[in-house]
């Protein structure tokens, strides 16, 4: 496939550091994406030392199997499509309204909420909010019996949880593009919607591309939403395989489905492939002159885009002061008396699962970050034998549902040669490769647009391909590296569907802490955990935003926060 | 103690993260647990049994469902010894999984046949019966009586109001299946064409069997059946509900535990469940406002629990004849009553 980095990439015959490098990739990704699936895959079709698919196919020709796939494929796709908007909203507001620093700093606050939405808790923030007797269905506009089960809520509900992934894909995207290139085409007599139309989106196609592929997996992932929301009507395949392992016992028929959900996931990949290697889409050249301001959004325009950022922001807010209000209660919807109660049993009782969190999310984040970008910079920039299929093995633990990458590990890691069951090094693992591709597709989005040009005049100056990607490249695509990176914490404080198969009587997580409250009913607590999430997340991300910033030399890609500012 | 406690928390950390803590963990006098029971149940338990016999438990919760999962995927090299709490199907599951190591501990004997699987592959430690529970205030707005009878739940004025379990993830939904043919003589066209009735008045089928207790509680929904447990534990949190019985009978399912074959300490684990199924256990539960019903025959029901048991008709489920149709039923469920097509 014909891509910019062409004929003048540089070859791994040539470079040691590189051959290293993609073999030492290679072997984590065999090791952690490959063995357990073949491991699971092996347990799925083998039957007694025989090759027995039929028992296990059996499961995709019942219709309402038929349905469901169906239904997942229509909710990632609209999800894909709103999220991918959503999120083009959010970036263009950021990077083109002319916003204070205030104001896109709250923005960035904001939009890191839903991320971090720890599971359940939002769900029945949805569920108090507009069930029957909802606080705004009901008590604010006098709705009976509004339907909050089904496909509507769960589309709201995914939209709302996944639209920062693309966010923080779009935006260094669009940051990245030369200001200048839109002005020469205003002076050229263009309008702005011309301007916006023939020059800002198709340069942003890579971003849009990438943004909607990991919405789409996402969404075609996603098992927590939709196992509360998504009712009877509207079942989907990721539920649907859920609910086939632990409630039917079968894993052979859990498996098998969630397999199938490899197939759209790969098909859209393709698809995103061939749409962005059309064009050419570099605008950091390298030569690039002094920067003009951005005027691409007409005056009228502004006070739209930021009014429909404000209401997306509003409505996210909205959930999150009603669990720090349930956090403070002492039953939310029994017996509303202010209490302290529910803090202090999660720093008695739950001080274990917030330090064993704590290490795995900070071993996590530098390790998926870092994996992140390295395989992200190999994918687009270098040649290599086999280099689409390490593009492709990096997403699947991303696109397969939690569930049945949990129990993949599980089957793996369990026996020896390698038993890293009972560990952190599992949960680590799964993380690492489970939330990376956030990163990997924002380093493959921005590279897409850095004229590979620059790294070779430093190659050719003689720097060594490692050196090239510490001081060159690297410091390009900073923030799609404080994307990934940020991704990957979040993902670590609040992810639950693999690994409850991974935790053990050594290492526990808070989030099957909620899990275990929202079991007990105890809604205080859960939502109390789910505040700390919040907060600690905001304290390290500001952290390393802080800390990076007083590294980053001044003039380069600009960078406010950590997350693509 | 303390320097080797000390110590070992120095070294745990780096052997976890290694992956070696089982073969640390196992040094000690301690016993690894699944644990299907939710933590504020399993733990007091659990420190009471240290309390006793010395021996620590270490235990995770699952839901039923992924206990039994993980436990099928470590079959070959299992990380705990004992399975602890849940309903008897998921037990009975099991045994298909080969998971087990029979084992009759001192109470066998003493147990009624349904509360222990004949080899000894589980034995059961509580009973739970199912109630109705209904939001008062719904009830008070609907001017309605706490449903005393399966028929009342076909009212109109519950449309889209009840909430309960989904078959295909729950013993409780299954227990509440078994109930409603049981109520119907075991006329599978006449408790199939009550629950299509009653279908309409579903808002939701959770994937827990107490996934609809909150929603209840909260007034989202108006009414639901569940296991006593959870409704109790709904109503001590503050939420106005009520607990009623149907005057034809509701079923009752028994809570088990089981030994898991290659456990790395067997002896350990057997002491647990000759605990667990004694009155050393089970006469505990009132202490700690656990509000199962004790499978031995010896431990009296707590007085409060009694009271809200007074006059209800509770029959067991019968084993035989679930065990042999459980599978199609619920497959019959799905089918004809979950995806009912109007």
């Amino acid at each position: 496939m014909a891509r910019p980095a062409g004929p003048r990439a540089a070859g791994a015959g040539r470079d040691p550091a590189l051959r290293v490098t993609v073999a030492l990739l290679w072997a984590l990704l065999a090791l952690f994406v490959l063995y357990p699936l073949v491991s699971l895959l092996a347990r799925v079709f083998v039957d007694g030392g025989r090759m027995a698919p039929g028992a296990a196919l059996a499961v995709l020709g019942d219709t309402n199997q038929l349905r469901a796939f169906g239904n997942s494929l229509l909710l990632a796709m609209l999800v894909g499509l709103a999220g991918t908007a959503l999120g083009f909203l959010f970036a263009l507001t950021a990077t083109r309204a002319g916003l204070g620093r205030g104001w896109l700093a709250a923005i960035d606050a904001v939009i890191l909420l839903p991320l971090i939405s720890p599971p359940f808790t939002t769900a029945i923030a949805m569920i108090f909010s507009f069930g029957p007797r909802g606080l705004i269905t009901y008590q604010l506009l006098g709705i009976k019996g509004f339907p909050v089960y089904g496909m509507g809520t769960t589309f709201f509900s995914e939209t709302l949880t996944y639209f920062p992934i693309a966010y923080l894909t779009l935006r260094p995207v669009l940051a990245a593009i030369d200001a200048n290139v839109e002005d020469m085409a205003l002076s050229l007599g263009a309008s702005r919607g011309q301007v916006f139309r023939t020059v800002t989106v198709p340069l942003a196609i890579p971003g849009l591309a990438n943004a909607f592929l990991l919405l789409f997996a996402a969404s075609l992932a996603d098992f927590a939403t939709p196992l509360i929301l998504a009712g009877n009507s509207f079942p989907v395949l990721p539920t649907q395989a859920y609910l086939q392992i632990t409630g039917l016992f079968d894993l052979r028929g859990g498996a098998v489905l969630s397999f199938a959900l490899l197939v759209p996931a790969f098909g859209v990949y393709l698809l995103q492939r061939y749409w962005v290697s059309r064009r050419y889409y570099v605008t950091v050249s390298g030569k690039a002159g002094a920067r003009t301001s951005v005027k691409t959004v007409a005056p009228w325009l502004r006070p739209i885009l930021v009014t429909g950022c404000a209401a997306v922001a509003i409505t996210i807010a909205y959930f999150y002061a009603l669990l720090l209000y349930a956090s403070l209660v002492v039953a939310l919807g029994a017996n509303h008396a202010w209490t302290w109660r529910h803090y202090h049993v999660i720093f008695t009782d739950g001080a274990r699962a917030i330090r064993d969190t704590l290490i795995i999310a900070g071993l996590s984040m530098p390790l998926g970050g870092f994996y992140g970008v390295l395989v992200g910079y190999l994918v687009a920039r270098k040649r290599f034998a086999g280099r689409q299929a390490m593009e492709v093995v990096s997403m699947l633990n991303y696109a397969l549902p939690g569930t049945i990458v949990g129990i993949a590990y599980l089957i793996a890691f369990n026996d020896p040669p390698i038993a890293l069951t009972g560990g952190a090094l599992i949960i680590v693992a799964c993380y690492v490769f489970r939330y990376s591709p956030t990163g990997i597709r924002a380093t493959i989005a921005q590279l897409q647009q850095i004229d590979p040009s620059i790294e070779e005049a430093s190659l050719g100056l003689g720097a060594s391909t490692a050196t090239t990607f510490r001081r060159v490249t690297l410091p390009l695509i900073v923030p799609a590296f404080f994307a990934g990176l940020g991704v990957v914490f979040i993902r670590s404080m609040t992810a639950i569907s693999a690994t409850i198969f991974l935790v053990s009587i050594n290492w526990t997580l808070i989030t099957v802490r909620i899990l275990e409250n929202m079991t007990e009913l105890a809604l205080g607590p859960a939502a109390a955990f789910s505040v700390l999430v919040v907060a600690i997340v905001y304290v390290v991300i500001a952290a390393i935003s802080r800390l990076l910033r007083s590294f980053h030399a001044p003039g380069s890609a600009s960078l406010g926060s950590v997350l693509g500012g | 103690m303390h320097i080797r406690s000390a110590l070992a928390r120095l070294v745990a950390p780096l052997a976890l993260a290694l992956g070696l803590a089982p073969t640390l963990a196992t040094a000690a006098e301690t016993l690894n647990v699944y644990s299907i029971w939710p933590e504020n149940w399993a733990r007091p338990m659990f420190e009471e049994f240290e309390k006793a016999t010395g021996i620590k438990v270490n235990f995770v919760r699952f839901s039923s469902g992924e206990a039994l999962a993980r436990v099928i995927a470590e079959k070959s090299n299992p990380r705990v010894d004992v399975l602890f709490g849940g309903p008897v199907e998921t037990h009975a599951a099991g045994i298909k999984e080969g998971i087990f190591e029979p084992y009759k501990p001192p109470a066998f004997a003493k147990l009624a046949p349904r509360f222990k699987q004949v080899d000894g592959q589980w034995v059961a430690i509580a009973d739970d019966p199912l109630v109705f529970m209904s939001n008062n205030k719904f009830l008070k707005e609907n001017n309605l009586k706490p449903p005393a009878s399966w028929e009342d739940l076909l009212n109109p004025a519950y449309k889209n109001m009840l909430q309960m379990a989904d078959a295909r993830t729950s013993g409780t939904a299954v227990t509440r299946i078994f109930s409603i043919l049981e109520v119907n003589g075991r006329d599978e066209t006449k408790a199939f064409d009550y629950m299509k009735k009653k279908r309409r008045n579903v808002q939701v089928y959770t994937k827990s069997g107490g996934g609809g207790t909150l929603p209840v509680g909260l007034g989202q929904a108006g009414a639901g059946i569940f296991f006593i447990v959870d409704a109790l534990d709904t109503k001590a949190k503050g939420y106005d509900v009520s607990i009623s019985f149907p005057k034809e009978g509701i079923g009752t399912a028994a809570e088990a535990v089981a030994l898991l074959k290659g456990a790395k300490n067997p002896e350990l684990g057997k002491k647990l469940i000759d605990w667990a199924s004694s009155p050393a256990m089970q006469s505990l539960y009132a202490k700690h406002k656990i509000n199962f019903v004790p499978a031995h025959p010896d431990v009296a029901v707590e007085p409060s629990l009694a009271e809200v048991l007074k006059g209800a008709k509770i029959f067991p489920i019968d084993d035989a004849y679930a065990g042999a149709n459980r599978k199609r039923i619920v497959e019959r469920w799905v089918n004809e009553v979950l995806n009912l097509k109007e």
